[in-house]
């Protein structure tokens, strides 16, 4: 069965101002991830992948259409479906460990049970000397380590990552990268991961959906055929290259068709 | 990390060439010894220059007149009332109306900074008071409470509640969405949100709300027990003042000087303990 469903879902905005239209975000997005799979999200920015991953999320509904995780209709956010956010959430006044402990601890799970599972976590990241460091006391990508342990310590089915990498280094990316991939392995959660990064989308993807510039709809959508556990190296792989070459075609044809978009309004606009 | 005592990290090359314990000492003594021979040699000048341009000690006291002065003050107390008195009723002022409008201001402004609603009733009341001075509400409150202990009380309350409600008000309107949205997602209900990720996260700015407070009602205090009162450093000062004892009035002032500073350093020494987090992200 499929995990999360997305269905004909349209989302728009209230205009800005008076007199101008309202805004479309998404157009008739349909989206099927089975249990355990990953699936990638790139597109030009601006083109609605993080309104799509907040309505997944709960965080907002849609306009039209419907979302569904589990089969059940989503009406809010839960810890179910845990999101790993870009720019730093942790809360900054709380230890890692702390962090990592939040969720269970206030939704009233017992400390005995909570407590070996968050120090697993914690190792599983590579963070166990800092269990007791404040978030201003790590570097950019141990606070996205920190996040994704929170995250994974609610063994949540779904885990909707909003461009985690995306501040960090390239070394960092790298290492975050075949992180993610190995704890992947211990609890199969299925991941919807947004990116911007090509390579990043097909080297964790199973499957790699390029969205097309504001409204956004699905273009396209390329199956990744190496098996997990992947390991760096595949991104020289020619298969992997021929993947690369074909996306990339996809988002610079978005690139030019949303380009020429705007020069036909501007001119539309002078006449 | 390995510091150095001026607060210069050192390269573990220069360890090698680490200073001696004698020099160490004295790197870390010196802005200190600096500042404390500075403040003698004004002292110093300022003896001086009433010796040497004979000001009349009604004009400016020397140090040593008002060393004098404050051994007698001291001793014998001001009009009736021992200095130690003095401080506590302007203290004990003090310290009444601030918490009183810091106990009632956080929450009233946390809950304006959550609700709109709540923000849309009380904002315009507050946004006109707000630029008001505390101290020109002094004729007000003695026209309706009197000359007692309760307008002072009264309007140290109001100019602290005031700053408080603002800053948490703001503090809570400025809670980063992204760290409620990570609340909500981690399965907290509302309240839990409220007090465990809004509250903390709106901190800061309620500290400085309350830093805020606690400088205004000093100086309202002050003020108005320089109008009306019988007891209270306001009062040694106007009262001096009355009748030419200048070496009073200053020691008056520097009295003040010293607890106003005393706040500052208490308040700040709390923040950095509870607030060690903020401004470090």
């Amino acid at each position: 069965m499929d995990k999360i469903t997305v269905d004909s879902v349209f989302k728009s905005f209230p205009p800005r101002q008076r007199g101008s239209e309202a805004i479309v975000a998404l157009d008739n997005v349909d989206l099927r991830i089975a249990a355990g799979e990953i699936v990638c999200i790139v597109g030009p920015s601006g083109c609605g992948k993080s309104t799509l991953l907040n309505l997944i999320a709960g965080f907002d509904t849609p306009t039209g259409g419907e979302i569904a995780v589990n089969g059940l209709p989503v009406t809010g956010a839960g810890p179910d479906r845990i999101v790993v956010f870009q720019s730093p959430s942790l809360f900054p006044w709380m230890t890692v460990m702390e962090n990592v402990t939040f969720g269970p601890r206030k939704r009233g799970v017992p400390k005995a049970e909570y407590e070996a599972e968050a120090r697993g976590t914690i190792e599983a990241v590579g963070l166990s000397r800092f269990a007791g460091r404040f978030p201003y006391e790590l570097s950019g990508g141990m606070r996205q380590r920190v996040q994704i342990a929170r995250a994974l310590v609610n063994r949540p089915q779904v885990l909707l990552m909003d461009e985690p990498f995306a501040a960090l280094d390239f070394q960092n990316r790298l290492v975050m990268q075949e992180l993610l991939l190995r704890l992947w392995e211990r609890i199969h959660p299925t991941i919807f991961f947004i990116t911007h990064d090509v390579e990043e989308a097909i080297f964790l993807g199973d499957r790699v959906h390029v969205m097309t510039a504001a409204p956004g709809r699905i273009k396209a959508v390329i199956d990744v055929p190496f098996e997990k556990p992947r390991l760096i190296e595949i991104v020289t792989d020619p298969r992997f290259v021929a993947i690369k070459d074909q996306v990339l075609h996809l988002i610079r044809s978005e690139f030019e068709r949303s380009d020429r978009a705007a020069e036909a309004a501007e001119s539309a606009m002078r006449t | 990390m390995t510091e150095a005592t001026d607060g210069i990290p050192r390269r573990a090359a220069d360890r090698q060439h680490a200073p001696s314990l004698a020099r160490t000492n004295w790197l870390r003594v010196r802005y200190p010894l600096v500042s404390v021979l500075a403040v003698l040699a004004l002292f110093g000048a300022w003896e001086l220059a009433t010796d040497l341009f004979r000001i009349s000690p009604m004009t400016l006291p020397s140090p040593r007149l008002m060393a004098k002065s404050l051994q007698t003050m001291l001793a014998e107390g001001y009009s009736g009332r021992t200095l130690g008195e003095h401080i506590v009723a302007s203290l004990l002022r003090t310290l009444t109306g601030l918490l009183a409008g810091v106990g009632l201001g956080v929450p009233i402004g946390l809950l304006m900074g959550y609700s709109r609603f709540v923000n849309a009733a009380l904002m315009p009341g507050f946004g006109f008071i707000r630029p008001i001075p505390p101290i020109a509400f002094i004729p007000l409150v003695i026209l309706w409470f009197g000359i007692g202990e309760v307008s002072k009380i009264l309007l140290i309350f109001v100019a602290s509640f005031n700053y408080t409600v603002l800053a948490s008000a703001a503090g809570m309107r400025s809670v980063p969405e992204q760290l409620v949205r990570a609340g909500t997602n981690l399965g907290l209900t509302r309240w839990q949100l409220f007090t465990s990720v809004m509250l903390p996260a709106a901190m800061p700015q309620i500290f400085t709300g309350i830093k805020i407070s606690i400088a205004v009602s000093w100086a309202v205090v002050v003020a108005a027990e320089l109008i009306a009162a019988q007891a209270g450093l306001g009062y040694i000062i106007a009262d001096a003042g009355t009748f030419f004892k200048t070496p009073e009035v200053l020691i008056g002032v520097f009295i003040i000087g010293a607890i106003g500073l005393l706040f500052e350093v208490a308040i700040t020494a709390v923040e950095r303990r509870v607030l060690h987090w903020q401004s470090k992200a």
